[in-house]
C-alpha cells in the first residue's frame, strides 16, 4: 500500500464521519488560528509602531542638559546654551540639522478666540529633524533666527482652532504680549508619547530667549532641549559621539544626556516583538491541547474500530501498515485542522486589520511553521494510537 | 501431498496450575481440494484450531505445514503474508467495512498484497460476479441483506487466489434459505477445485461437506465422518 493509497483510505475513513473528525480537527484549527492571528497582529502592532517612530525623525538625537526635566530646572542645574548649539553646528560633522528649543506656555489670541498653547523658540532645522511638512505658506528661515523675526508657523490644529475657515496667513496672532504675524501652516502629522504635533506653534529661537522668555544666565542663553538628526542610520554614535565630546569640552564635565530616537525604536522593537512572542506562546499551548485531543479521539477510534483492525489483519496487513494508516489518519486531521486554522486565522487577521490602523501581517514563514507544527503534533500524539491499534490480536480484535 | 498436515498440535493458555489445554494433541491432514467442517461443542477447541490453521495464532507444541511451508513458527509479519496470499476468511459476522464499498471491500487483500489498481478492480469485479453480486458492486454493506453482505465476504475471501477458503460459522447469522444459498457457493468454489473448512454447529450445514472433523476436550474424537455418520455421533453426544 503505497503513501497514495493510504492517504486515500484514510479520507475516506475520517470523511465516513465527518462530525467527529471535525470536532477532533477544532482543537487544532484554534490552535492554529489563533498562533496565526497572533503573530500576525504583534507583527502589525511592531511595523505599525516602527513606522509611527520612523514618521517622527528616524536618526534623530535628543540632547538634555542633567537636571532639567519635566520638574523643571533646579537652581544649580546645569545648561546647554545657545553658543553650545553654535559650537555643536559648527564642529560636529555627523548632524545633518539642528533644533534647539525653548518652550513656553503663552496666551493665543485672534480677534475673540483665545487659547493657552505652547510656543515653541527654534531653528530651521527643525523642519527636517521632526520630518515635518509644510501645507501652506513657509517654515522659519534664517533671516527669520537674524532679525528676530515676529514670524509663528502653526500646527494644523491649532490654525483650524483660531482662524477656522479663514486662511491664517498673513493674520496677525497675539502671543503673549506680542504681536506676531502667521507665515505659515504645518502638515497634520498626529501625536506622539501625548505631544500632539497639530497643536505645536514655532517661532524663531532669537525672538523666543530676547522677548518672550527673556531667560539669561551667566553661561548664556540656556535652551530646553536640542534635537538633532545625524546624517543618516549610520552615523547617529558618530553624531552623539562628537557632540558629547563637544559639550564636555566646553562645560568640563558630562552634565548632559544624549538620547537617541533610534535606542528607543530598537527598544519598542525588543518589547513587541518579545509581546508577539508570549502571545504565540499562549496560543501555542491551545494548539499542544488540540493534539491531546487528537490523540484521545484517536484512542477511541482504535477501540471503536477493533473489528476493522482484526480483519484488516486477518487478511493480510502487517503491523506497520495497521500503523501507518492510523499515523497518516491522525496527520491528516492536524494538517487539515491546522490548514483551516490557518485560513481561520488570517481571515480573522485581515478583518482586525480593516477595523484597526495595526495591518496585521501575516508571514508565509509563520504560515509553514504552524503546518510543520500541525503534522508534527498529529505524527506525536498519532503515534500513541496507531501503536495500539497495530499491536492488537487479531484473535481478540475480531471476537470482541 | 496434503495441503494442511497438522501433527501433534497443543496449545495451552496459563501457566502453573492454572494452565488450560486447549487442544491436546492434535493431528490430521486435509487434501487439497477437500471440504471439510470442523465440529464440536463450544469450548471443544474447534476456535482454538481454526485460528492455528488460519495462521492468526500459532501452537504451543507441535508442527503445522500449510501448502508444505512450516508455518507455526513464523514471526508475525510472514505470517500475515500467508493469510494474505494462502487463505481467504469467511466470518460469521461478515466483517465487512462499512465505509467502503462492496467491491472496495473485495480489493481490500490485493492492496496489502501489492497488486495494482487496474488489477484490483478487474479482480475484485470478477469475484462479485462469480459469488452472483454483479449488480450491488457499488453499494455500500449497510445497503445490502445478509446474505449478500456475506456474499461480497466470500468474495473477498477469494479473490487473492488462496489455497484454503476458511470459514467460521459462515451461515451462523443467516436464515435457512439464505444459509442454502451461501453453501451452494461454496459447493461450486469446492467443486472448481478449492480447497474448504469451515467451523459449523449445525449438523444440516455439515452435510453439506464430504468430511466431519469432530472435536471434545481439546481432542479429536473423529477425523473422517462422512455425513451418515455424522448422524449418529451427534444422537450420542450431549450438544
Amino acid at each position: 500500500m503505497n503513501l497514495t493509497e493510504n492517504l486515500q483510505m484514510a479520507i475516506k475513513t475520517l470523511s465516513a464521519n465527518r462530525l467527529r473528525s471535525l470536532l477532533t480537527m477544532l482543537g487544532i484549527i484554534i490552535g492554529n488560528a489563533s498562533v496565526i492571528s497572533m503573530v500576525a497582529l504583534g507583527q502589525g502592532a511592531q511595523r505599525f509602531t516602527q513606522e509611527r517612530l520612523e514618521s517622527f525623525g528616524p536618526n534623530q538625537l535628543t540632547i538634555f542638559a542633567r537636571g532639567t526635566g519635566e520638574f523643571g530646572a533646579s537652581e544649580d542645574a546645569a545648561e546647554i546654551t545657545l553658543a553650545d548649539v553654535d559650537a555643536i553646528e559648527q564642529q560636529a560633522t555627523a548632524v545633518q540639522e539642528i533644533a534647539p528649543q525653548i518652550a513656553s506656555a503663552q496666551q493665543f489670541t485672534y480677534g475673540t478666540r483665545s487659547r493657552q498653547n505652547q510656543v515653541l523658540g527654534t531653528t530651521p532645522g527643525m523642519l527636517y529633524v521632526r520630518s515635518l511638512q509644510v501645507e501652506h505658506g513657509r517654515f522659519l528661515n534664517p533671516t527669520d533666527t537674524e532679525q528676530n523675526a515676529q514670524v509663528i508657523v502653526l500646527g494644523s490644529a491649532i490654525a483650524r482652532e483660531l482662524f477656522r475657515d479663514q486662511s491664517p496667513l498673513g493674520q496677525p496672532l497675539q502671543v503673549g504680549d506680542f504681536s506676531f504675524q502667521v507665515v505659515g501652516v504645518m502638515a497634520p502629522k498626529g501625536s506622539l508619547f501625548g505631544v500632539n504635533y497639530d497643536e505645536a506653534a514655532y517661532v524663531p529661537i532669537t525672538t523666543m530667549a530676547y522677548q518672550i522668555s527673556g531667560r539669561r544666565s551667566p553661561n548664556g542663553i540656556p535652551i530646553d532641549y536640542l534635537e538633532i538628526s545625524a546624517r543618516d542610520a549610520d552615523s547617529i554614535r558618530a553624531a552623539a559621539f562628537q557632540i558629547s565630546n563637544i559639550l564636555t569640552r566646553r562645560h568640563g564635565q558630562q552634565d548632559f544626556a544624549i538620547f537617541a530616537n533610534k535606542s528607543f525604536q530598537d527598544l519598542v522593537a525588543q518589547i513587541t516583538g518579545g509581546l508577539s512572542l508570549v502571545l504565540a506562546a499562549i496560543a501555542g499551548i491551545s494548539l499542544l491541547v488540540g493534539g491531546i485531543g487528537v490523540m484521545n479521539i484517536m484512542l477511541v477510534s482504535v477501540t471503536e474500530r477493533t473489528h476493522e483492525i482484526g480483519l484488516r489483519k486477518a487478511i493480510g496487513a502487517t503491523q506497520r501498515a495497521i500503523l501507518t494508516q492510523f499515523l497518516i489518519e491522525a496527520i491528516i486531521l492536524s494538517v487539515a485542522g491546522g490548514v483551516i486554522g490557518i485560513g481561520v486565522g488570517s481571515g480573522g487577521a485581515f478583518l482586525i486589520g480593516l477595523f484597526s490602523p495595526v495591518k496585521p501581517g501575516i508571514s508565509i514563514n509563520a504560515v509553514m511553521l504552524a503546518t510543520g507544527v500541525s503534522g508534527t503534533i498529529g505524527l506525536v500524539f498519532g503515534v500513541v494510537p496507531a501503536r495500539q491499534a497495530a499491536k492488537l490480536d487479531p484473535i481478540v480484535a475480531l471476537r470482541s | 501431498m496434503a495441503l494442511i498436515q497438522i501433527s501433534q498440535i497443543t496449545k495451552t493458555y496459563g501457566i502453573g496450575d492454572l494452565r488450560v489445554d486447549a487442544l491436546a494433541g492434535v493431528s490430521f491432514s486435509v487434501d487439497a481440494g477437500d471440504y471439510c467442517a470442523i465440529m464440536g461443542a463450544s469450548g471443544s477447541g474447534k476456535s482454538t484450531l481454526m485460528n492455528i490453521i488460519g495462521c492468526l495464532d500459532r501452537p504451543s507444541m507441535g508442527h503445522y505445514r500449510l501448502d508444505d511451508v512450516a508455518v507455526d513458527q513464523l514471526p508475525d509479519d510472514q505470517l500475515a503474508h500467508i493469510r494474505n496470499r494462502k487463505i481467504g476468511f469467511v466470518f460469521q459476522q461478515f466483517h465487512l467495512l462499512p465505509q467502503l464499498t462492496a467491491l472496495e471491500n473485495v480489493m481490500l487483500p490485493m492492496v496489502y498484497a501489492g497488486v495494482s489498481p487496474q488489477e484490483r478492480h478487474q479482480r475484485a469485479e470478477a469475484a462479485l460476479v462469480r459469488v452472483g453480486l454483479a449488480q450491488r458492486l457499488h453499494n455500500r454493506p449497510r445497503q445490502l441483506s445478509g446474505g449478500q453482505q456475506q456474499r461480497v465476504a466470500i468474495a473477498r475471501a477469494i479473490v487473492n487466489n488462496p489455497v484454503l477458503l476458511l470459514a467460521d460459522e459462515p451461515t451462523g447469522a443467516l436464515d435457512s434459505q439464505t444459509t442454502q444459498e451461501i453453501l451452494a457457493i461454496f459447493g461450486s468454489l469446492n467443486a472448481s477445485g478449492m480447497t474448504v473448512v469451515m467451523v459449523t454447529h449445525e449438523v444440516e450445514v455439515a452435510h453439506n461437506t464430504r468430511r466431519v472433523i469432530w472435536f471434545r476436550d481439546g481432542k479429536i474424537m473423529h477425523s473422517a465422518l462422512t455425513p451418515e455418520e455424522l448422524s449418529s455421533v451427534v444422537m450420542n453426544t450431549d450438544q
